[in-house]
């Protein structure tokens, strides 16, 4: 536990890195950043239609949909608490605005095999679209399940964190465009401050808040952090998050090893079968 | 052109509207799957018989006396043939296929795919240039042709020693390159995929060999050479096969134990378990039975190869799709619904 607490608001973000804190306290589920999103980076619509779970009919981030609004009625908690006995708080629906982490160490640009996805100057990552062929393994090397393929160009798309507004030292449209300064932008250590100066006052006034995006929560197992991280009042699996996700490429080493001692073992059977093997009489 | 989305994954029936976003996020699934379908089936398949054939070529020219030379033959053609159509099958499954040689921009070490490509790239020339020998020695290049002469006199021992490495690569990233992803099911068998792979592409190629090589007196060496490393490598597999399952434990699991991928993972284990039967059963049997049991051997491993890979490439599709699983894998350790799984 006391490992933990260490960890709690560290991250391993290079020093000049930007990032977002999307704050879930503030957000009141108005979409503007959905909607800023599509409309500076020019994403076509996605297709109409209701999901009749919640008002969230955006239902994941994907090559089109690069922010979206995640809405959770709290029926009752995970003890079965029902809204009566629950914190009045937010009205019992939580709301968070998903987007790319913009992970400090990212599974899907280590998994690039055209170098199409990069760290961009302001240590964020980007897909070129010039390089991307299209191969779909960054897609199922995200821990978060952000970058996706698009059917209209078979390219994979994600957030940029609108690196061409940040060429031109604007904010990105989303954080422009929230009316409630839920989505943040800015050097992400000064946003981590931020975030546990945030924590500290909602804990003060009685919410189980925490931070996403250390490397106690969500930055952890050699992710080391995310660049666009949020501030939580409910156990990460109630967002769609994973609470403990691991760079996949952690795995690349150890499971090469393994296979190298396979192909060893099966390479000297052979050898050995070989060398052994004795005359037969015709069968 | 927009893909349209299905909601599928909502409560079960008789479940209150509070477990909907008690368990997971209204069963949404929380990572995306890959695209990956049948053209990375059947690239998986040939590619682990490519590597296969060239191991056991290369064994037989090494270790293997005049008998072992069928092997040789057939064995140094079936690893080139068998990965020609791999990197067709590759290119056709990308989004942007024009743009194929993007891949040649970089080498990741720590991007399975990219040191795929250079892999398959490295293996292919190794195969080609030991079929281009094969092919000088046994006279199709015509007796007197200079080139011919040059390529008989290249070292054979050492072009195929030369061709073992990119052999065993080729039959094993594939496992890396699943184990290095988000998918639930593959991550949890990170370790496993590349030696179950390995196993595999050394019992089909054997059997895919032993088919092959003819049933000729003079072959029957050769033959039961390649029967006993097909055993070898089933044996192998059945003990990884069930290791894969019982690692991955009842979430994580689920595809491997029922639908239609539950069904390709069981017709994996019964596959090798009655080839392995079979070929021992053989020995015990007049001589005349012998041959057509061990052709159903043979063809019964083969099919098990395909089966395996659809089973785990469909498999890791499936349990993408599923929330509890990638949650089962992502829990912090000290959350109380980790120590229930």
């Amino acid at each position: 536990m006391s490992r933990e607490s260490t960890l709690v608001g560290r991250t391993r973000a290079r020093p000049g890195a930007f990032g977002f804190l999307t704050d879930t306290t503030l957000c009141i589920g108005c979409k503007a950043c959905e909607v800023a999103c599509k409309q500076w980076n020019q994403l076509p619509m996605d297709d109409f239609g209701f999901t009749g779970m919640s008002y969230d009919n955006t239902g994941d981030l994907g090559a089109t949909t690069w922010r979206h609004v995640a809405f959770i009625e709290r029926v009752a908690d995970r003890e079965g608490r029902r809204p009566t006995r629950l914190q009045p708080f937010q009205s019992n629906w939580l709301m968070l605005s998903d987007v790319c982490k913009h992970c400090v160490n990212a599974g899907c640009m280590e998994a690039c095999p055209t170098g199409a996805i990069i760290r961009t100057e302001f240590d964020t990552v980007v897909i070129q679209q010039d390089i991307c062929n299209g191969c779909g393994y960054c897609v199922p090397a995200c821990p978060f399940g952000v970058p996706a393929l698009s059917p209209l160009d078979g390219k994979a798309h994600k957030c940029t964190l609108c690196y061409d507004r940040l060429k031109d030292g604007l904010e990105p449209a989303c954080s422009k465009a929230c009316p409630t300064d839920a989505i943040q932008f800015g050097p992400v250590h000064a946003l981590m401050d931020r975030a546990k100066a945030r924590v500290a006052e909602l804990r003060a006034q009685g919410v189980e808040a925490q931070i996403y995006g250390d490397e106690a929560l969500g930055g952890t197992g050699g992710i080391g952090g995310l660049n666009a991280f949020f501030i939580l009042t409910a156990p990460p699996e109630v967002y769609n998050l994973p609470a403990a996700p691991e760079l996949p490429q952690r795995r690349v080493l150890p499971a090469f090893l393994t296979t190298a001692l396979a192909a060893l073992a099966l390479g000297l059977a052979t050898l050995v079968t070989f060398w052994r093997s004795k005359e037969v009489r015709h069968d | 052109m927009t893909e349209i989305r299905r909601w599928q994954h909502r409560r079960a029936p008789g479940e209150p509207v509070s477990a909907e976003t008690r368990d997971s996020y209204y069963g949404l699934p929380v990572i995306h799957g890959p695209h990956w379908r049948w053209s990375i089936v059947f690239y998986f398949v040939l590619g682990g018989l490519a590597g296969g054939s060239a191991v056991l070529a290369a064994a037989a020219r090494l270790v293997g006396g005049h008998w072992a030379r069928p092997i040789v033959r057939v064995g140094r053609y079936l690893a080139f043939l068998a990965v020609l159509p791999g990197p067709l099958l590759l290119i056709i499954d990308l989004g942007r296929p024009e743009r194929f040689h993007h891949m040649l921009r970089v080498v990741k070490l720590r991007s399975p795919m990219s040191l795929g490509v250079w892999g398959l790239i490295g293996f292919t020339a190794t195969a080609f240039l030991n079929a281009l020998q094969q092919a000088a020695e046994d006279g199709w290049l015509g007796q007197r042709n200079p080139a011919a002469h040059f390529l008989r006199r290249l070292p054979a021992r050492i072009l195929a020693a030369a061709s073992t490495l990119p052999a065993f690569f080729l039959a094993g990233y594939t496992g890396v390159l699943l184990g290095a992803t988000a998918v639930p099911l593959w991550a949890r068998n990170a370790l496993r995929l590349g030696p179950l792979f390995l196993c595999s592409a050394l019992s089909s190629a054997a059997a895919m060999l032993a088919l092959l090589v003819g049933r000729g007196p003079g072959n029957a060496r050769a033959r039961h050479a390649l029967e006993r490393v097909e055993q070898v490598a089933l044996l192998g597999e059945l003990v990884l096969l069930e290791a894969v399952q019982r690692g991955s434990g009842p979430v994580v699991g689920r595809p491997l134990s029922n639908g239609l991928e539950g069904w390709a993972y069981a017709g994996t284990r019964l596959s090798a378990g009655v080839a392995l039967g079979l070929h021992i059963v053989t020995k015990m049997l007049p001589r005349r039975l012998r041959p057509p049991l061990r052709l159903v051997a043979s063809l019964v491993a083969l099919g098990g190869a395909f089966l395996l890979r659809a089973a785990m490439i469909f498999g890791g599709r499936r349990s993408a799709e599923d929330p509890a699983a990638t949650f089962a894998i992502t829990r912090r350790p000290e959350d109380p619904a980790r120590q229930a799984r």
